[in-house]
């Protein structure tokens, strides 16, 4: 117990309550001459949750990626700036991330089952951050996960702890992957998909696990997702992206309720609710990286396209609290 | 009076697990269905709705004959489907089609699109052999896929267009019944959109008879106009979409629609705990232990599926009455 409150003030609070945890600057991506991630902007006040929302191959995953250093690569090609509390992430080496990921930045992933590893305990996966992180003892470690392993709600963690992967159901392999995020209390949480292959009611408890203990700790998050309602029920800003642009982004009840950029808008009228008459799919799909329209992204797909959409792209504009990235917002 | 195609009555099925150790070898059993009471209509479209674990699959294999069942029946219009005879058979594999869960599994990835298309065809001398490259362009057409698609393979298709070829497949045959399970599970939005207004055309169109499996209420209250809820190898719950989502009698129905992510409500974990394994199932009623509002008498009576009204049937002691 005394190691735990130890852990406690290692926890250096720096950031202030004015200045955002996270700054995301006209960040872009590039592999082979395709640009996977362009110009993205947007910054994160601690204590806020983001949603990040688009189909497959909107660039949601890869932003949360390039955000913890996981797509350094010879091939990939880095502009703009990613600031975490003051720090310049694309100039950080891979030795100091190493630091940061799993420490001041928790990850959950969205396939429990493939992100844990099969070999190791439950205990052994939720020590190690700990040990690496914090140089935990051994069996400082093991009351550590045990801790742990309660507050994200799973029944009897000391039996639980020797137990491997397979031996749980997948709401708890999940519960074990948000503890193991969790462990060394990060400042910013990425959960990319965490709910997409569990039941509706799994769904409920996770999330509400989730949001539960980033508002204990007083950490930000960024959620990838796919349901724009989950969106709108667990996410205080929503960035709207699609093919690696963000098009719209400002406070969830804004840009789900009144969309304004035409994605959106079709996004949101895909969205099957209970007893609604009709869907309205968006027609088409997202162009290949390699045939990328040179205006508008979207403009093939857009009912309101107009000539100019075809030529340039779109500024973001700033409408009340929000940004759009489109010629005809009204 | 519509005429009736499926009928189940009390169907069970209970699987054998395995010696748990050397020396002592006890088997036990696991309920995947318990009593199973269930009749469908022509023109009938019926959504089986539940958690994992709640017998919805092992539900379908059954009436497509898959598997058999331990115990009751399952009458298909008046024939038992165990004891069909070689013709019976066959021509109930041309009237109920099945869409598999992975539809990208279910295909053969060294054939092309058009053999996987003609295959039923052929299989069932449907038409004369040089009328079949048109009926399988027909087929891609109905499910609104170019015939530039035809010579792929499936590895080379998207998502959404794989979900749309095993759609084609099972229309190929003409069948008066399609069983689908989870068909548009991890599809995007919009791609689910597309999906989900093609089955309903196809229904609407073609009078067909859908049974169709999920998880998500909205998915079933677009295309389904009866809903069964499953809970633990028991339906708990069945009626009308419209009465059983505006007001649901088991607490297990309400549960599930209050977890149903919407934009007009917060986030609500409805239920705590995970549905229990079938091996061990509790005396009295199997939903006792997460139910909100569990009475001790529902630890000791197993409630049956009783009839509210003519349409709507709940397996509960004590129904809920203030709906949400």
């Amino acid at each position: 117990m005394n190691q735990v409150s130890v852990l406690a003030q290692n926890i250096p609070v720096e950031s202030s309550a004015e200045a955002p945890l996270l700054e995301v600057r006209d960040f872009s991506l590039r592999r082979k001459k395709a640009t996977v991630l362009d110009r993205i902007t947007l910054s994160l006040n601690p204590g806020e949750t983001l949603g990040l929302i688009g189909e497959s191959g909107a660039g949601k995953s890869t932003l949360a990626m390039a955000l913890i250093g996981l797509l350094r690569a010879p091939e990939v090609e880095i502009e703009g700036s990613l600031r975490f509390r003051g720090t310049e992430l694309t100039a950080l080496k891979e030795a100091d991330f190493r630091r940061l990921r799993g420490n001041k930045i928790g990850l959950i992933f969205q396939d429990a089952t493939a992100a844990l590893n099969p070999c190791f305990t439950v205990g052994k996966q939720i020590a190690e951050p700990l040990r690496r992180h914090l140089g935990l003892s051994a069996s400082a470690c093991r009351a550590r996960a045990v801790e742990l392993m309660q507050s994200v709600g799973i029944p009897e963690p000391r039996l639980r702890l020797d137990a491997y992967p397979h031996e749980l159901s997948g709401g708890m392999q999940q519960r074990v992957m948000i503890a193991i995020a969790l462990a060394c209390n990060p400042e910013l949480l990425l959960a990319d998909e965490p709910t997409s292959a569990l039941d509706v009611t799994i769904q409920a408890q996770i999330m509400e696990l989730i949001l539960d203990r980033v508002r204990a700790l007083n950490s930000s998050a960024i959620f990838v997702l796919h349901d724009l309602a989950l969106g709108a029920q667990v996410c205080d800003r929503i960035a709207v992206m699609y093919a690696g642009q963000i098009v719209e982004e400002g406070p969830s009840e804004c840009v789900l309720n009144a969309p304004l950029h035409p994605y959106t808008q079709g996004l949101k009228s895909c969205v099957v609710e209970l007893g609604m008459p009709t869907l309205t799919p968006i027609p088409g799909q997202i162009p290949p990286l390699d045939a990328m329209p040179n205006g508008c992204r979207f403009a093939p797909r857009c009912p309101k396209a107009q000539a100019i959409c075809g030529e340039q792209r779109p500024e973001a504009h700033t409408r009340d609290e929000r940004q759009v990235a489109c010629w005809f917002i009204d | 009076m519509q005429e009736t195609i499926f009928s189940l009555l009390d169907v069970e099925r209970v699987y054998t697990l395995g010696a748990t150790g050397w020396f002592h070898r006890e088997t036990r059993q696991l309920k995947a269905l318990d009593g199973v009471r269930l009749e469908l209509k022509r023109g009938d479209t019926l959504a089986l709705v539940g958690e994992s674990g709640s017998g919805k699959s092992t539900l379908i294999r059954l009436m497509l004959g898959l598997e058999p069942a331990s115990d009751g029946r399952v009458l298909y219009g008046q024939h038992d489907l165990a004891h069909l005879d070689a013709e019976a058979r066959k021509r109930f594999a041309r009237e109920v089609a099945f869409i598999y869960q992975n539809a990208r599994g279910s295909m053969n990835p060294r054939m092309r699109i058009a053999d996987i298309l003609a295959e039923p065809i052929r299989l069932h001398r449907l038409c004369e052999e040089q009328a079949i490259p048109a009926r399988v362009e027909a087929l891609i057409a109905r499910v609104g896929l170019p015939a530039g698609l035809l010579q792929r393979f499936p590895g080379e298709l998207s998502g959404g267009q794989v979900r749309r070829i095993a759609i084609a497949r099972a229309l190929a045959a003409e069948p008066t019944v399609i069983m689908a399970d989870e068909s548009v599970a991890g599809l995007d939005v919009s791609v689910q959109a597309q999906v989900l207004n093609l089955l309903r055309d196809l229904c609407r169109e073609s009078g067909i008879t859908l049974v169709f499996i999920t998880h998500d209420l909205g998915v079933a209250s677009y295309l389904c106009e009866k809903i069964a809820v499953l809970y633990l190898g028991r339906i708990v719950e069945q009626g009308p979409t419209h009465d059983i989502l505006s007001a649901p009698r088991h607490p297990y129905t309400k549960a599930l629609l209050q977890a149903f992510p919407r934009f007009d409500a917060p986030l609500c974990a409805s239920l705590k705990g995970e549905i229990p394994s079938p091996v061990n199932l509790p005396k009295g009623c199997r939903f006792a232990g997460r139910c909100a509002q569990v009475q001790p008498a529902c630890l000791e009576v197993d409630p049956p599926l009783t009839l509210l009204t003519p349409e709507r049937q709940v397996a509960c002691l004590f129904p809920v009455v203030n709906p949400c």
